[in-house]
Order: C-alpha cells, then structure tokens, then sequence
C-alpha cells in the first residue's frame, strides 16, 4: 500500500547544543545531542504522538520544526515545499502552530485575551476588526464565552480555561498542523478530559493534523492514530498505535509500556523494566543508544547503530534484533 | 455554525495600569511621598509668585540674618539674599537636575538594553562588556571627570549626569529582557512569523517598562545628589543662579556663623531625594504583580 | 478491627488566614492501621497535601487554624510543641516529598545528613551512624553506596537524590512514612522503580504510609486502601479493588475515566465540567454538586450524607444512600 502524500515531511532533523563550560585549549566542548538525526512523515489528518523520557528531546524537535531554534542540519518539508527555500518561515507558520505546555507562560500577561488571539492574525495583515471578530467566534470554538472571558488577563483563568486559549491563538491562524507539546500534561485529570474531547472536536471541524508529544501513554494511546517512540535523541519505533501498543518491536518501547502502572492491584507490577536513570544526552553512547540498558545487547550493539527496518505497514523500529544480518545473535527474529 | 458572534459587549477586566494604582494607593509612604514630591514641584512651576524676593538681589547690610528675621523668614545667605526665595526657587533647577538625565538615560539605556536583551549572542555580548567598563568607575568619579572634561554649565552637567545614568539602566533592561524573552508567550509571538521589532513592541516592551521605570524612579535622588554634588564643586550650575548644591557650597563658609541656616539647602535636598526613594519603593511594590 | 490504629483523625479541618481565606481541608477522619498503606488520591487543591503536611505540622503556624484531632502512635499530634515536635519528626513520622531538593540539604553530603538524623533522634556514635547511612543506601539500592555516602545531592541523577531522600526519611525507622506526590517528577522508567522500592521497603520495615498523589495509576501500585479527596473532604473509601472495580462517587467514577486506561479510541470521554472550587468559604453543600450530572436539588442545599458501604468504605454521596436502599 503506498501511503498518501506526507503534509509534513521531516528529514534527517539534528541539533545539538554546545555546552559553554569545560572547553579549554582546544579540548572538545561537550555537546549535547538534543535531536540527532530524526526523520519521519506526518500524513493529513492523523494524530502523531511522539513519546518518550525527559531528555529524549521530543520538546527539542517540537521546537525545531516550528523553527523556534534553528535547526543544524535536516529538512523540514510542508506539503512537498521545503520551509526556507521554496516556503518563507513566515508563510510556513501560517500553516504550523503550536500549543505550549505552560499555559501560564505561554499568555501575555499584559494582554487580554482578545488581543492575544487576534496578534497573530494581524501580523499577517488581517485588518484589527475582522482579528477581533475572529478571536470571538475561536472562543465560542474552544467553549469560552466571549462576553465573559475575551476581556480577562490570563492570570484571571484557570489552568484549562488558559489552555483553551492557547488552543484558540494558535487555531486563529487556521493552522494545517497543530503540534502539540505537552499540551494537557499540566493540567488535572478531569479537566484534561475536557480539553481532549475540545481537540477531538477541533481537529473534525478544522480538518487538522496533529503532532502530539507527551510523556503520557494513556493519553497519547487515546489520541494517537501513529506513534513514535524516540530515545536520546534518535527515534528508535514508529508505527501505528494499536500495533506499538500490542506488539512493540524494539526493547526500550517494550520497557517504558512495561513501566506503565497496572491499574489493577491483583497484577500489580513486580519488577522493574529498566534499572536506573535515562542517560544523559551529552556524548551518548556509540552504536545503538540503548545497548547500556538493554538486556538483550551484545557487542553489535555497542558498535553498529542499528537501522530501522519494517515489519507490517508503516512499523519501523530500529534494532539489531529483528534486522536480518545484522550480527545480533538474534537477529530476523520476529519479536 | 454562524460565521461570527457579533458584537461582543465583553465584560472587561481592569487593566494592568489600573491594578497597579489600586496597589499604589494602598502604599501610604508613598502617596505621601508622592504628595510632598508634588507641592515641591508646584512650588517650582509656581515660584516666581510664592517667592517673596527676587532671589538673585542682596544686600550686604543683611548678610546671613537668623531664621526668623523680620522679611527674611528663613533668615539670609552670605550675600544677603532672601534664603526662602532662593529655596523656593532652587527648586526648579534643582529637580530639573534631578529628573531630566534619568528621564533621557531611561530612554537611552532601555533602548541598548532591550536590544541586548532581546538579541542576545555575540551582540550582547560585546554591549554589556562596553557597558562593563563604565561600572568600573564610581558613579561620582566619572560624573566629575566628565564635567571636570566638558567643562562647568548646565548642559554639560546634564549630558555627564546623563552618561553616568545610562550604564545602570542599560543594564537592568537587559537582564530583564532576557528573562522575559525566554518565556512562551515571546516565543509564541516569534512562532506567528511576527518581525523582531513587532515582537519586542507588542509582547516585551510592556512586560520589561515597569521594573527599568521603578530602577530609573530610584536613580532620580542620586542624580539630585550628584548634581548637588557637581554644583557643589562648582563643576554644574554657575553662581549666581540658585540651586540647593550650589547653596550648600556657597553657604559651607557660613557654617559656624548660621549653621540652621547653612543647613536648610541640604535639608531640600534630603526631604526630595528620601521623597523620591520612598515613591520608587511604593511603585516596586505596585508594580511587582503576580497573582 | 481488633488492632488499634497507629494513625487516628478525627474531624480535621485546617483553614489558611487570607486574604482571602482558604478552607483547605473540611472534616477528615481515618484511621490507619499498622503495616497499612492509604493512597489519598485527588487533583491539585484537594487538600490531600494539607492534610498531609498537617500530619508532620509542616504547615505555616501564623496562617494556619487546625481543628479537630490527630493522633499518631498515642501522640496528640495538634498540640505538640518544640523539642516534643522535632522527636517526633523523623522518628515517629517523616516525610518524602516531589523535589528531593526540599528535603536534602545542597550544602552536605548525603552520608552526612542521614547520620547527623540518626545521632539526633538514636544519640548514637558517630561511626554508629555512618554505618546505619551506608546501610540504608544500600536497602534504597543506590549502585556503589559506599562511594555515594559523600557525594552531594547535587552530584546525583534524579532517581538517585529521591533514593537518598527516602534513606533519610527512613533512616530512623519511623512508624509512618508520608509520601507527598514522590514520583510525580520522574520519568515512567523510574517512577515504577521507586514505586516498587517504596512498596517493598514498607514490607520490609510493616510500617504504616500515607501516599499522596493524583496519578490513579501509581496510587493503585502501592496502596491498599484509597481515599478520594475533593475540595477537601474524603468524598469515597475504602478498599483499593472496591474502589477500582465498583466507584460509586460520580467524581471517582469521572476520574477512573480520566485516566483513559483503555479508553475506547474515537470515543468522547466522559468529563466532569468545569473547575474545582476555590473554596473561600467552607462547603455548606455537596461541594461536587455544580459539576455532577447527577446533583439533584438537595445536592445543592446541604452536606450529603457519608453514607458505609461495607467495612471501611464510605462515600459521601446521595447516590450511594439510594443504592443501599435498594439493595
């Protein structure tokens, strides 16, 4: 089955951050490799999750691909177009937005909930009126009366009603793809709820894409038509949800769904998937990122980074096992 | 679903200015401060028709009378003049050495520090390191080698005091700046397409003015000092014009013949500049919203 | 119950001095038996932290009004006071907290803060304590302890400083431990491992725990008992299964649903509308009733009845009265 043209298309993304200490005389300064070569497609109108630990640098792609830190190498296609040549920035923006995870942060304390709306449309030449009269009707969209909250400051709202309006500042540029960082992390659970039936609802109403992160599995279980697992920088599965969720191919996939709590206090979890910490991500490790929490690893491990391979429609994952010829003890098996 | 909900007779908050009134007035220093700061600013617009005497005439048969004096209330300075005509109109210069080069260093330094601030990397960089090295100097040092080079005048007073003024606010800016820039709401503004310049007038401007505005508030009572100062070493205003500095240098030779009255132009001097910091405290605290 | 209860509350209420006031906790009881674990499960402004803190009398003396009546290990603890009160933290009762920073000291080594604990509350010698230090590192399972002995907090990975917090908070085998929301900044990875640490080490040591969080799914790990908190009341006990397999508080009911443990793709969820009160007053009615979709005109008037379900499960709703009727 060949599968639709990609609305969004991410090739080869990497960043890495240099650390200002520790570089003397010629020493190499530590790099953090944030996001180290990341590339998958986004198809119109599903639901991507990307998942993964603190430091996997899910946050750092979400940033990367609506260009708020530039990118040291990779493409960034929208619709075939690459953004900065054949797309201006500008432009591609009207097309991808994004939702922050601190809805405090993310609202200008100064202005009122009308004109954070209608900024951004105004900055691409919408006369105010037809911004202000925009930012209404988005409100009546996100379930906020205009007449009660379009005058109110951010810090007058609650967590979701704020989150609501994040949603609608970044709805006000009738957006192609929403990506979403951590959107509802922050929120309570009832009121999470809420805000995921309000993007259900959206996402049918304005024909919507979008990229979900979250370090949530329930929830990006819920959301999610595809799923991509990344580690370290690097992703490391990306499949359709249900079959990630049922059969997950690569180890570190198997372990953090392992993690999950049971829910049910007669199969209570009674030993630890992983053991210790997520390394860091400043000089990770040579050849497969895992190999040093991975029971499974054996000297290819350590050299060779694995890469990925198929197994079903649109399930890669990269490991040594599951890849023929490979050198791993194990390698073809199905897992 | 209809196209537009029109028109939206929206309840609306009141604003951020608004609160910070609310929680100004609750400051009762600093209205009162604000109050002694406002007659003493009628009392200088005003002076040519509270002034009882012209203050630049004397006369050498009345020199330094007591306080108290019949037709010399507040007694004379060394060169017979009327002392409260000249307090009164000391005032004018006095204040306006005051405000002015704060009010033009705020407008300056906010520029180069936003701009640092907001553009960070190599820029800033180089900016606050040039910005650096005026903190190396005290602040009455350089206001007195940049007089002492430009010579003794009003302007050349103004344009020192306003150097002087123009690092440490500069500063401010931009360590405000940078924490401002980082937060989501500039970055979603950055993430709309929006130019650096729409960006930094729309989202930071308002977010950063409030504490460079109160710093700036708490500079004006050095700046009266060190213009006092500046007078004081006869590097500011010239004799025969009046101003507290001036008097006090003038008067300091009539110390052990009138000390009170030889005390009266630095008493201005302290109530104006505690009356300036006690405002700027209040305006900290109003302006200092978080809830 | 044939053993008497190590942790007994009785009508707790703690009110924070405003502007404006703050009703943070509205009438709580429980006890808690020995060896017993009790998961307090609510959303942020529950009070379930207040009522925890309130155990430890960590909260604020000036602000604060505490009424009613606790009493851990046969102490009152309302009306400790001074040297009575620093015994009785730490050796009676000690806490661990979301940010291991607000218990560990950046200043000291880890090693030194667990002995300089065990020698005020035990009295014992010096080397005494450095190696009840070690040894509790080692139960903790903290990779090479003898060298982590004199790291400082600052030199450890996140799951690492919540290991060596819990050592301290258990370094004087308290009969209570109070976990406050412990793993709700840990990745999954780790969050389980501290789960299954903290569970076993509470076997290992039978003693007593109080398990704050909003995570439905790390209370269920741990707890035997649960116990649902809105706007500061217990709105349902009772045991962990019963609670899981037949919820009978709407809000209970809206929060298992909230978690999306096998949410059905494509299917709304079912939320609870709206926002938790801001509680300035204190509750005169079902505080639930503005956002049930059950709440009948009564719901809105006055206090609904706590109505026992079985043994040691209660819920604070009318529905649950109806159902009893029936039954």
């Amino acid at each position: 089955m060949r599968s639709p043209e990609p609305i969004l298309s991410i090739q080869g993304l990497k960043k890495h951050f240099k650390l200002p200490t520790k570089g003397f005389f010629g020493r190499e300064k530590p790099v953090v490799r944030a996001v180290d070569g990341i590339t998958f497609d986004v198809i119109p109108g599903e639901t991507l999750g990307i998942v993964g630990e603190s430091g996997c640098g899910k946050s750092t792609t979400a940033r990367l691909i609506i260009d708020l830190i530039h990118r040291d190498a990779g493409a960034i296609l929208f619709e075939g177009k690459a953004m900065g040549e054949a797309l201006s920035p500008k432009e591609y923006r009207r097309h991808v937005q994004m939702v922050f995870q601190d809805s405090f942060a993310s609202l200008n304390p100064r202005m009122i909930v009308r004109d954070i709306i209608a900024f951004g449309p105004m900055v691409h030449g919408m006369p105010q009126k037809e911004a202000e009269e925009l930012a209404y009707s988005l409100l009546t969209k996100v379930g906020l009366d205009p007449a009660r909250f379009a005058g109110r400051y951010p810090h007058e709202l609650s967590g979701g009603q704020r989150q609501r309006v994040n949603i609608a500042r970044a709805l006000a540029f009738r957006p192609k793809v929403l990506i979403l960082d951590e959107a509802v992390s922050a929120l309570d659970k009832s009121v999470e709820a809420q805000v995921l039936n309000l993007l259900t609802d959206l996402k049918a109403e304005f024909n919507l894409t979008y990229l979900f992160i979250s370090h949530d599995l329930n929830v990006v279980r819920y959301i999610s038509d595809r799923v991509m697992v990344m580690y370290l920088g690097e992703c490391v599965e990306i499949g359709p949800v249900d079959e990630v969720y049922a059969h997950p191919r690569h180890p570190y996939t198997r372990a953090l769904l392992s993690a999950m709590p049971s829910m049910d206090p007669d199969k209570r979890t009674m030993e630890p998937p992983l053991a210790g910490d997520p390394p860091n991500p400043i000089n990770p490790p040579p050849g497969c990122r895992f190999h040093t929490r991975c029971r499974f690893a054996e000297d290819v491990c350590g050299t060779v980074s694995p890469v990925p391979t198929v197994r079903g429609s649109m399930h890669f994952a990269a490991c040594h096992i599951g890849t023929p010829g490979s050198g791993h003890s194990r390698a073809g098996e199905t897992t | 679903m209809a196209a537009t909900v029109l028109p939206v007779p929206f309840e609306r908050s009141p604003g951020y200015w608004a609160n910070v009134w609310r929680r100004f007035r609750r400051e009762k220093l600093a209205v009162f401060a604000g109050c002694v700061l406002l007659a003493i600013l009628l009392m200088a617009i005003f002076a040519p028709y509270i002034a009882p005497k012209d203050p630049t005439f004397g006369t050498m048969l009345r020199r330094l009378r007591p306080i108290g004096t019949p037709g010399f209330p507040l007694g004379s300075d060394e060169l017979g003049r009327d002392m409260l005509s000249r307090l009164i109109y000391g005032a004018r210069l006095s204040l306006f050495m005051g405000v002015v080069p704060v009010f033009i260093a705020f407008f300056i330094g906010s520029v180069i520090g936003i701009a640092a601030g907001y553009i960070g990397g190599a820029f800033n960089m180089v900016v606050m390191r040039i910005i650096d090295v005026f903190f190396a100097f005290p602040s009455v040092l350089l206001a007195i080698a940049l007089s002492g080079a430009m010579g003794a005048g009003i302007t050349n007073g103004l344009i020192s005091l306003t150097v002087v003024f123009i690092p440490p606010i500069a500063r401010i800016a931009e360590s405000v700046t940078t924490g401002v820039r980082k937060l989501d709401y500039v970055e979603a503004a950055r993430a709309s397409g929006a130019s650096a310049f729409t960006v930094v007038r729309t989202q930071v401007l308002g977010n950063v003015i409030g504490p460079i505005f109160v710093y700036a508030t708490s500079l004006i009572s050095v700046s009266m000092i060190l213009a006092s100062g500046l007078s004081f070493l006869g590097l500011g205003v010239r004799p025969p014009e009046p101003e507290w500095g001036l008097m006090l240098n003038t008067l300091r030779t009539a110390i052990y013949v009138q000390p009170w009255v030889a005390a009266l132009p630095g008493l201005f001097i302290f109530i104006t500049s505690i009356a300036f910091n006690l405002l700027s405290d209040g305006l900290r605290t109003a302006l200092d919203v978080k809830d | 119950m044939s053993v008497s209860p190590i942790v007994s509350v009785r009508d707790l209420t703690v009110t924070f001095k405003g502007p404006p006031d703050v009703h943070a906790v509205n009438g709580v009881s429980f006890d808690l038996a020995p060896g017993e674990v009790l998961g307090i499960l609510g959303e942020s402004g529950s009070g379930k932290s207040v009522t925890l803190k309130t155990l430890l009398r960590l909260l604020p003396e000036k602000r604060t009004t505490i009424g009613g009546t606790i009493s851990v290990a046969g102490q009152d603890v309302v009306a400790l006071q001074g040297r009575a009160l620093a015994d009785y933290r730490g050796r009676v009762a000690s806490m661990v907290f979301q940010d291991p920073a607000l218990a560990l000291d950046p200043v000291f080594t880890v090693g030194q803060q667990i002995s300089e604990a065990v020698i005020r509350h035990e009295g014992v010698s010096k080397a005494e304590a450095r190696k009840r230090a070690l040894e509790m590192l080692e139960r903790v399972r903290i990779p090479s302890p003898a060298r982590r002995l004199d790291a400082y907090p600052h030199e450890m990975s996140g799951g690492m400083r919540q290991r060596a917090m819990i050592a301290l908070a258990l370094a004087c085998r308290p009969k209570l431990l109070l976990a406050d929301e412990p793993t709700t900044a840990l990745d999954a990875t780790v969050q389980i491992q501290i789960l299954l640490l903290l569970r076993e080490l509470q076997r290992d040591f039978g003693m007593s725990v109080i398990f704050v969080t909003h995570d439905i799914g790390a209370a269920v790990e741990v707890s035997d008992r649960l116990a649902v908190m809105y706007a500061g009341k217990f709105v349902e006990t009772g045991g962990v299964r019963d609670i899981l397999r037949d919820p009978r508080h709407p809000y209970t009911r809206g929060l298992l649903a909230a978690n999306l443990h096998g949410a059905e793709k494509g299917t709304r969820l079912e939320a609870i509308p709206g926002a938790p009160p801001a509680l300035h007053e204190a509750p005169t009615s079902c505080s639930f009733a503005p956002r049930c979709r059950h709440a009948e005109e009564r719901c809105h008037h006055a206090l609904p009845p706590v109505v026992p379900l079985g043994e040691a499960r209660n819920v604070r709703c009318i529905l649950a009265e109806a159902a009893r009727q029936d039954a």
